[in-house]
C-alpha cells in the first residue's frame, strides 16, 4: 500500500511537471528558430535539427523603423503601472482591511461584512461592464491613453484583492496583540504599524503577489484604455501577431513576459518557506 | 503603583437595547496600593470584563474609575500606565526576547541604561536571561507567556498589573515558582497585582484579598479564611473549597437551632426572626468529626464510601436523602456502616434565600 502510494504520488508529480514544463521548453526552443525550422518539418534539437538564431529575440528590441516591434517600452510601462498600482492598493487596502477587521461599522443595514463583500463584488462583475464607465471617466479627466490613467484603473481592480486577503489575515491576528500594544504604551496608530503590521508581513506578501499577478496579466483594460501614446506589455505581445504567425518572436516575448512572475514566485516561495507564517502568536 | 477605585461601575455589551443584559452589575470597590487581589469565579461571570474596564480596553456603561483619586474613566489605555497579561501568550513575534521586554519602556522613552537594567532584572526573575537574543517566536508556549508576564512587570511605575489567568499554559512546577515570584515582586516593588483565575487554590495562595464573582455580581470580598469559614452565599460555599460545602435543606426550630430530617442541630446564629421558615444549613466537610456516641449535634448516617487522598480521608455518608461529606484524619480507623457525625455549632452557617444570616 505504502509503495503504491509512493508510486502514484511520483507518477502524478512527474506528469504534472511535464504538463507545466513542456510548453516552456517548446517556447524556449521555438524562440531560437527561424521561419524555415518552424514551418517545414518538426525539429527538436538545436544545431542537429535546426540552426539556432537570435532573430526572434532581436525583433523585440528593434524599433519599428528597423523592422522590429520594440517591446522594451511597453515592458517598463507594465512594470511601472503594475508596481505603482499594487503598492497603492496594498497601502490603502491594508488600512481598509485593518479598520474592517478591528472596528464595528454600522450604516443602516450595512455592517462590516457587507462592506468587505462590496469590495469583493467589484471583482465579481464582468470587466466589460466596467469598460464604458472607465472609458468615459478617464476621457473626462483627460487621462485616457496615459500611464496615470491606467494606474488609477488598476488600483480600482487590485484593491479589492488586497482588502479581501488582508481582512482575512487580520481576522486571524488575535485582537489581544493590538490590546497588548496599547497597554504597553502605543497609541492606536503605533500599535498598527509597530506591532500588527510587522506581524502581517506574510499576509502583505501574499496580497502583494496577487496584486502583481493580476495587474501584470491584465489585457482587457490595457487594450481598451490605451491607443498610441502608452502601451502595456500584454497588448504589445498580442500585436506581434500578423497574417504569418511569428512563432519565434511570440515565444520569446511570452518567455520574457512570464519571467517577472517566475522571479516573484521564487522570492515569495523562499520567504514563506522560512516559516515566517507560523509561530506568530501561540 | 496606585490605589484603584471602581465607583458604581456597571457594564452592558448591548446598552442601547430595550432590555440590556449586564455583564457586570453595579458595584464599587477599592484596590489598595501594593496589595494582591484575586478575582475568582466561574467562566463568563464578568472577571475579564472587569479587568478590561480597569485597563481601558472596555469603557464601562456607567460609573467611574479612579487611579489615586484621579478620574481615568475617559482616558485611553496608553494614557493609563497599566499592565495587563492575557490568558494566552501574546508576543511580538518579529522582535527578539529582549525587544519584547523592552517594548513598554521604549514606547515611553526610557533611557537605554534604564531599559537595560529593567530588562535584565525582569529576565533574571523569570529565568529568561539566556534567551534574550533569540527571536521571541522560537520559544515554547510557556516561555512566551513568561515574556508576556515580563512585559507586564518591566515598568516599575505602573498603576497596577492585571493578570487574566496568566498561568493557564504554564506547567504546574513552574506555576508554583512563578506565583511565589509574583508575591516577591509585589513585596519588593509594592505593585498592585490583580489576578483573575477560576482556580481557587491559585487565588488562595496568591492573594491577600479574594473577590468572588458570579453572574456579573460580586458576591464576596475577603480574606481566604473568611471565604472558607463564612461564605456569604451558598454559591461561595459551593465554589470555594474541595469538596464543596455541605448544604442541607432545613427548617428553623428554635432560637438557635434548625432541624434536618427531625434532628435538631444547634448553631451560633440567632434565628428568632425566621421561626418555622425553610433555611439552608452549610457546614464545611473539614469541620465535621466522627464521634463514637450519639449526642447533641450529631447525625447518625450510613457511611457509603471512603476515599483515601493520602493526606486525608474523604468520607461520604447518607442520611435518607442527604449526602454528607467529611474530611477526616488519614490515620482514623474507619469502616463502612453506621457512623455518628458531630457538627460543631460555631462552624455552622445558616442561609436564607442563599444568603448568610
Amino acid at each position: 500500500m505504502e509503495k503504491l502510494y509512493t508510486f502514484l504520488k511520483y507518477t502524478f508529480i512527474t506528469l504534472w511537471t511535464v504538463f507545466i514544463v513542456a510548453p516552456f521548453l517548446w517556447a524556449v526552443s521555438t524562440s531560437f528558430k527561424d521561419f524555415q525550422s518552424v514551418n517545414s518539418k518538426v525539429t527538436y534539437i538545436p544545431w542537429l535539427d535546426f540552426e539556432p538564431t537570435l532573430e526572434g529575440w532581436r525583433v523585440l528590441v528593434k524599433s519599428p523603423a528597423r523592422g522590429g516591434v520594440d517591446i522594451v517600452e511597453p515592458y517598463f510601462n507594465s512594470i511601472f503601472v503594475t508596481c505603482t498600482a499594487s503598492l497603492v492598493s496594498i497601502v490603502l487596502g491594508t488600512l481598509a482591511a485593518y479598520a474592517l477587521s478591528r472596528f464595528t461599522f454600522k450604516a443602516g443595514f450595512v455592517r462590516n461584512n457587507d462592506i468587505t463583500f462590496f469590495f469583493i463584488s467589484q471583482r465579481i462583475m464582468p470587466p466589460i461592464v466596467l469598460s464604458i464607465p472607465f472609458f468615459i471617466f478617464l476621457s473626462t479627466i483627460g487621462l485616457l491613453d496615459s500611464l496615470l490613467g491606467l494606474v488609477v484603473v488598476y488600483i480600482v481592480l487590485l484593491m479589492p484583492i488586497a482588502v479581501w486577503i488582508m481582512v482575512d489575515f487580520f481576522n486571524r491576528v488575535p485582537k489581544e496583540l493590538d490590546e497588548t500594544a496599547l497597554i504597553d504604551g502605543c497609541n492606536p496608530y503605533q500599535a498598527f504599524y509597530k506591532v500588527v503590521l510587522p506581524n502581517s508581513i506574510p499576509g502583505l506578501i501574499v496580497a502583494g503577489m496577487f496584486c502583481i499577478i493580476f495587474g501584470w496579466i491584465d489585457f482587457f483594460f490595457a487594450f481598451i484604455l490605451t491607443f498610441t501614446e502608452v502601451q502595456l506589455l500584454p497588448v504589445k505581445v498580442v500585436a506581434l501577431n500578423s497574417s504569418i504567425t511569428p512563432w519565434w518572436s511570440l515565444s520569446a516575448s511570452a518567455l520574457i513576459s512570464v519571467a517577472p512572475l517566475i522571479i516573484v514566485a521564487f522570492v515569495v516561495e523562499r520567504y514563506l518557506s522560512k516559516g515566517n507564517l507560523s509561530g506568530a502568536l501561540k | 503603583m496606585a490605589k484603584i477605585d471602581l465607583s458604581n461601575i456597571s457594564h452592558s455589551y448591548n446598552p442601547n437595547d430595550t432590555n440590556p443584559t449586564y455583564a457586570l452589575n453595579p458595584f464599587s470597590m477599592t484596590w489598595e496600593n501594593g496589595k494582591r487581589y484575586a478575582i475568582l469565579g466561574p467562566s463568563g461571570c464578568g472577571k475579564t470584563t472587569m479587568l478590561n474596564i480597569v485597563s481601558g480596553l472596555v469603557k464601562p456603561s456607567k460609573g467611574n474609575i479612579l487611579f489615586d483619586e484621579k478620574d481615568v474613566t475617559n482616558l485611553i489605555t496608553e494614557e493609563r500606565n497599566i499592565a495587563q497579561v492575557f490568558q494566552f501568550p501574546v508576543i511580538y513575534s518579529t522582535m527578539s526576547v529582549y525587544d519584547n521586554l523592552a517594548f513598554p519602556l521604549k514606547c515611553r522613552d526610557f533611557s537605554k541604561e534604564k531599559i537595560d537594567e529593567r530588562v535584565k532584572s525582569v529576565s533574571d526573575t523569570l529565568r529568561l536571561s539566556s534567551f534574550l537574543n533569540l527571536p521571541a517566536r522560537k520559544l515554547t508556549a510557556d516561555q512566551k507567556q513568561l515574556i508576556s508576564l515580563g512585559r507586564g512587570l518591566v515598568r516599575e511605575d505602573v498603576a497596577g498589573v492585571l493578570m487574566d489567568e496568566p498561568l493557564t499554559v504554564i506547567d504546574p512546577d513552574l506555576k508554583f515558582r512563578l506565583r511565589r515570584n509574583l508575591k516577591e515582586i509585589n513585596e519588593q516593588y509594592k505593585t498592585t497585582l490583580v489576578y483573575v483565575t477560576h482556580d481557587q487554590n491559585e487565588a488562595m495562595t496568591f492573594a491577600d484579598n479574594i473577590i468572588v464573582m458570579d453572574q456579573g455580581e460580586i458576591v464576596q470580598v475577603g480574606l481566604p479564611k473568611d471565604l472558607f469559614e463564612r461564605p456569604k452565599t451558598t454559591f461561595v460555599g459551593y465554589f470555594i473549597g474541595s469538596p464543596a460545602m455541605n448544604i442541607f435543606e432545613s427548617e428553623v426550630s428554635s432560637e438557635y437551632s434548625v432541624k434536618i430530617n427531625n434532628i435538631e442541630i444547634k448553631t451560633n446564629s440567632n434565628l428568632t426572626k425566621l421561626k418555622d421558615k425553610n433555611v439552608k444549613l452549610g457546614i464545611r466537610s473539614e469541620f465535621i468529626n466522627v464521634v463514637e456516641k450519639e449526642g447533641e449535634n450529631t447525625i447518625k448516617a450510613s457511611l457509603t464510601r471512603v476515599e483515601d487522598f493520602g493526606n486525608f480521608k474523604l468520607l461520604t455518608a447518607n442520611m435518607d436523602n442527604f449526602v454528607i461529606k467529611s474530611k477526616v484524619d488519614r490515620e482514623l480507623p474507619i469502616s463502612i456502616g453506621d457512623i455518628n457525625l458531630y457538627i460543631p455549632p460555631e462552624k455552622c452557617c445558616v442561609y436564607e434565600n442563599e444568603k448568610l444570616i
